[in-house]
């Protein structure tokens, strides 16, 4: 303690941070009500979202700020900020709820908004519970990410079809956003430990490469002849994609965005292949290139995430699958987004690891705590699927006349179960701690996205709703 | 000596390797059949569009187009049965020996080797082994007096169901997995249409599938309901089973709430409208300038209009057309609809076709003694229900509740032990061992146990002054 006080920085840059962070919160909640004094509604769902959302992005740049200092202040005002999003974003799931008359988990847009309020309900149980202080620095830009993405999508209150009206839907959906939250966090707590049991930086470098360059390669699979790049039409009007026939979406293709993307996939790859010739020649000044290749690759990544967000806004662009033009909008592909700020944020985590990994190592409980509160979350996680599993099955027993169907959002749940009994198992009876089990979490939650989002946008089946 | 073949092929199969390779191999096939096009669900033109024919051969006679229907698969989920079984019959007895025969006055070796012991200097056994009862008590435990041999010691424990609960949730793996099978051999699905009064006893499924029931269903009527903004809120059907000409149970079921009788289950899966008509509501006036009268036909139903007229409904056509004279059905919507009454006279014995609207060339509208109008025209629907018998499903539930129970006490149920012994040194000192285990959450006990011999150790300071005041009291306090 006495060694992080002496270390500590002049108290005049940590109250700078905290100063510039409070004046934007206060900024922008003075524009929002001069906004909403002109609407004269000042409680609904919209505006206490937006509210959450200032003090999610205040709590983020100073559990970042505490990342990079170490500036124990900066985690007192971070708390307080996440409570202060916390409760707007109570309040918004709260006159959602009202509103509907169902609570809210029936479209993708509640699911969001209770996923973003357990993420933040357990960042302040992970630190206040457990100490694990710089987890804020993980999951607020996933919450921030999660609220953005939900004032793209459609927010009205839509009735609820006939096989949603049921008290078992409730009961499985808030199992399995409580279950994957919980996988998001063991998640989160495995990285810290092996940041913590010194495992190379290098192989974080190879890591964050990697994702980067899956998520650019996940988007090109768009890419059309000519450099352009499919996105799915929108309807302004409708506030709706655009559909062909049942179940099959229109694309419009933005040219030239292809070749970016192209470009940018070239520049996440370059750091792996220098790791590569790294590891041949067993040069310093390799790696430093590849240390460098990143940093490019943020700013041509931040380029990319620009360029699709002008394009792909508002325009009008051919399709080719039908004559005329169509818009487009950013909620049209909210997955691309998500994928596009995910790799930059990954990339920025990367770099605040290289420069500050002694001061985060001060920061992060030890690798034996770490280890046994992966552990713990997963022993909460599991029960939670399993029964988040039963429900659903009870759930399809009483609407569709069968409690398995082998259907690929079922498959996938009961593959992320297995892998889950898989790390327990090995835990438990062979003993399996530290790194390896670490992995296994990781490889667990990996599992958990793809059945989350992975299945419902790239596998056909019953769970047309989610 | 080597075990048998058998022997040892049972041993192998209960090993947590061969465990995982099974599982790793359910992950990686059943991933397989999310991603590759599955048979039944896919419609063959499918198929053919996303595979080559080759492609299609080969996955076909692999039988990756079904997947979870496919023998292997079958072969598969049955080793993952018996690996849990075998691993479950190999481990038992020794935790079954542990759990039934608590180890409760553990010898010098023992004492030794537990990680978490503690000697604390005493002057009287019988004083030091109260204390320890009371404090024991305070904490939670229900301390036993063990007497072996003239020595005396303490042995509490909590939680001792946490050494069996791996094995109830194995066996409720099992249970899920017997419901599985016993509804793969025994169950069925298939499906029923049903217009409104129409009842049947016959189910059939697409893929061949056929059965008679022992009893018939009837629908008594079915309905939809919408939002404001025109999407579907409800769809409902009055259901009644019909047992050897009875009326034996009726229930409204929709979408969320079935109807079941003996084992099968009564869906609510499809609705839609017939193109049939159900009643067509009429007001026929008099032409004499009396009241009008309402009327409700169905098709070939008549009603009498006085002592002397009746009126049948001959005819309807939802959507018709006129061609050379000729009256045809063009659709099954209803679009233009048209009626043909036949009004007629029992004294002459008179027919008189009315149409409506008026046909030229077929209607005689003025000779009819009664003028019609139609009011309104409700269309007959029909229900589709999804029928299933799951004898197995409450093995199922059985399991699932089982397991939920069973996950419950494997990671919040902690089995801990605490024993209590007096001992002499080297020197001949009486000294207290206590001494701890916990079977999980190894640092959260280790804690719990240093603050419970701490509160020992100064109850004992406080039992030694007061009994170095008044030996006697202490004993007339036993």
């Amino acid at each position: 303690m006495a060694r992080a006080k002496a270390e500590q920085h002049p108290a005049s840059t940590g109250t700078a941070l905290v100063v510039m962070v409070g004046l934007g919160v206060a900024f922008l909640l003075f524009m929002a009500f001069l906004n909403v004094v002109k609407s004269g509604n000042i409680i609904n769902d919209s505006n206490l979202l937006y509210a959450a959302l200032i003090f999610y992005c205040g709590a983020g740049t100073l559990y970042l700020g505490f990342g990079i200092t170490g500036t124990p202040a900066y985690i007192r005002f971070a708390s307080f900020s996440t409570w202060a999003g916390l409760i707007a974003n109570t309040g918004a799931v709260a006159h959602r709820w009202y509103e509907a008359g169902h609570p809210p988990f029936s479209s993708i847009y509640e699911m969001l908004l209770s996923f973003v309020w357990a993420v933040a309900a357990l960042t302040l149980i992970a630190e206040k519970k457990y100490g694990v202080k710089v987890i804020g620095t993980v999951t607020m830009p996933v919450a921030i990410v999660g609220v953005v993405l939900m004032q793209l999508l459609r927010t009205e209150v839509r009735p609820l079809v006939p096989a949603l009206q049921s008290t078992w839907l409730h009961v499985h959906v808030t199992l399995a956003m409580l279950a994957y939250a919980a996988c998001a966090l063991s998640f989160a707590l495995a990285m810290m430990f092996l940041i913590q049991d010194k495992t190379r930086t290098e192989t974080f470098l190879v890591a964050t490469s990697a994702f980067t360059a899956a998520t650019y390669i996940g988007v090109l699979t768009r890419f059309q002849s000519w450099g352009g790049l499919s996105v799915v039409a929108w309807d302004p009007e409708q506030k709706t994609e655009v559909f062909v026939s049942r179940g099959v979406r229109l694309f419009v293709v933005i040219p030239d965005l292809g070749w970016l993307l192209l470009v940018v996939l070239a520049a996440v790859i370059a750091p792996l292949v220098l790791y590569l010739v790294w590891r041949k020649t067993q040069s310093d000044a390799h790696i430093d290139l590849a240390n460098r290749a990143v940093f490019l690759s943020i700013l041509l990544q931040v380029a990319a995430l620009v360029f699709f967000i002008l394009r792909a806004r508002d325009g009008v662009y051919p399709s080719l699958d039908a004559e005329g033009q169509f818009p487009t909008s950013l909620a049209a592909s909210p997955f691309i987004l998500a994928g596009l700020v995910g790799g930059i944020f990954v990339s920025l985590l990367y770099l605040l690891l290289l420069w500050r990994r002694p001061e985060l190592e001060r920061m992060l409980p030890s690798a034996d705590d770490l280890d046994r509160i992966t552990y713990k979350t997963v022993a909460i996680a599991f029960p939670l699927l399993t029964l988040m599993i039963a429900a659903g099955a009870y759930w399809a027993n009483r609407t569709w006349g069968s409690y398995w169907s082998w259907d690929p959002k079922e498959t996938w749940a009961a593959i992320t179960w297995l892998v889950y009994a898989g790390y327990l198992h090995m835990r438990i009876t062979r003993g399996w701690r530290g790194r390896r089990a670490a992995y296994f979490a990781i490889l667990g939650f990996a599992v958990v996205m793809f059945t989350f989002f992975g299945v419902t946008y790239l596998l056909p089946g019953l769970h047309a709703y989610a | 000596m080597a075990a048998s073949l058998p022997k040892k092929l049972w041993q192998s199969l209960g090993a947590i390797k061969t465990g995982v390779i099974l599982l790793i191999l359910v992950v990686i096939l059943s991933a397989a059949g999310t991603v590759i096009l599955q048979r039944p669900m896919t419609d063959p033109d499918e198929m053919q569009r996303a595979y080559s024919p080759q492609m299609l051969r080969v996955l076909d006679a692999l039988k990756l187009t079904d997947v979870f229907h496919a023998w292997w698969f079958v072969v598969l989920l049955a080793l993952v049965s018996l690996s849990i079984v075998s691993a479950s019959i190999q481990r038992f007895p020794n935790a079954w020996r542990f759990y039934s025969r608590p180890y409760k006055s553990p010898d010098e070796t023992f004492r030794n080797a537990l990680p978490h012991h503690q000697l604390i200097p005493i002057e009287n056994e019988e004083v030091a082994l109260g204390v320890a009862g009371r404090v024991l008590h305070k904490a939670g435990y229900r301390p036993e007096h063990i007497v072996r041999q003239n020595s005396f010691s303490l042995f509490g424990e909590r939680n001792r169901i946490s050494e069996m609960a791996v094995y109830i949730v194995h066996a409720s793996l099992l249970l899920i997995f017997l419901g599985g099978i016993v509804d793969a051999l025994y169950g069925w699905r298939a499906f029923v249409t049903l217009n409104k009064g129409q009842q049947s006893n016959h189910v059939e499924s697409q893929t061949g599938f056929s059965r008679d029931l022992p009893f018939a269903i009837r629908c008594d009527g079915a309905g939809q309901e919408n939002y404001a903004d025109g999407t579907p809120k409800r769809w409902w059907s009055d259901l009644a089973v019909v047992k050897d000409g009875q009326t034996v149970l009726r229930k409204q079921i929709v979408v969320n709430d079935p109807l079941v009788y003996s084992g099968v289950r009564f869906y609510q899966a499809t609705f839609g409208k017939t193109g049939k008509l159900d009643k067509l509501l009429l007001s026929a006036s008099p032409r004499s300038g009396q009241d009008a009268k309402n009327l409700a036909l169905g098709l070939n139903e008549s009603a009498s209009l006085d002592a002397d007229t009746t009126v049948r409904l001959a005819e309807f056509i939802p959507d018709y057309v006129e061609n050379d004279g000729q009256v045809y059905a063009r659709s099954n919507q209803l679009q233009n609809p048209a009626a043909h009454l036949i009004v007629a006279s029992k004294k002459t014995g008179q027919l008189v076709n009315y149409w409506l609207p008026a046909i030229a060339g077929h209607e005689e509208n003025a000779k009819s003694p009664y003028e019609f109008q139609a009011k309104d025209v409700q269309m007959a629907y029909y229900t589709g229900l999804e029928v299933s018998h799951e004898p197995g499903q409450w093995s199922v539930w059985g399991g699932v509740i089982l397991m939920g129970l069973g996950l419950a006490v494997v990671f919040y149920l902690v089995h801990t032990r605490i024993w209590v012994v007096p001992v002499r040194d080297a020197q001949g000192r009486l000294q207290l061992w206590i001494g701890a285990t916990a079977n999980k959450n190894k640092y959260a006990f280790e804690e719990r146990f240093r603050d419970l011999v701490k509160e020992l150790d100064s109850e004992l300071k406080a039992a030694a002054v007061a009994g170095a005041d008044a030996p006697a009291a202490t004993f007339a306090g036993r």
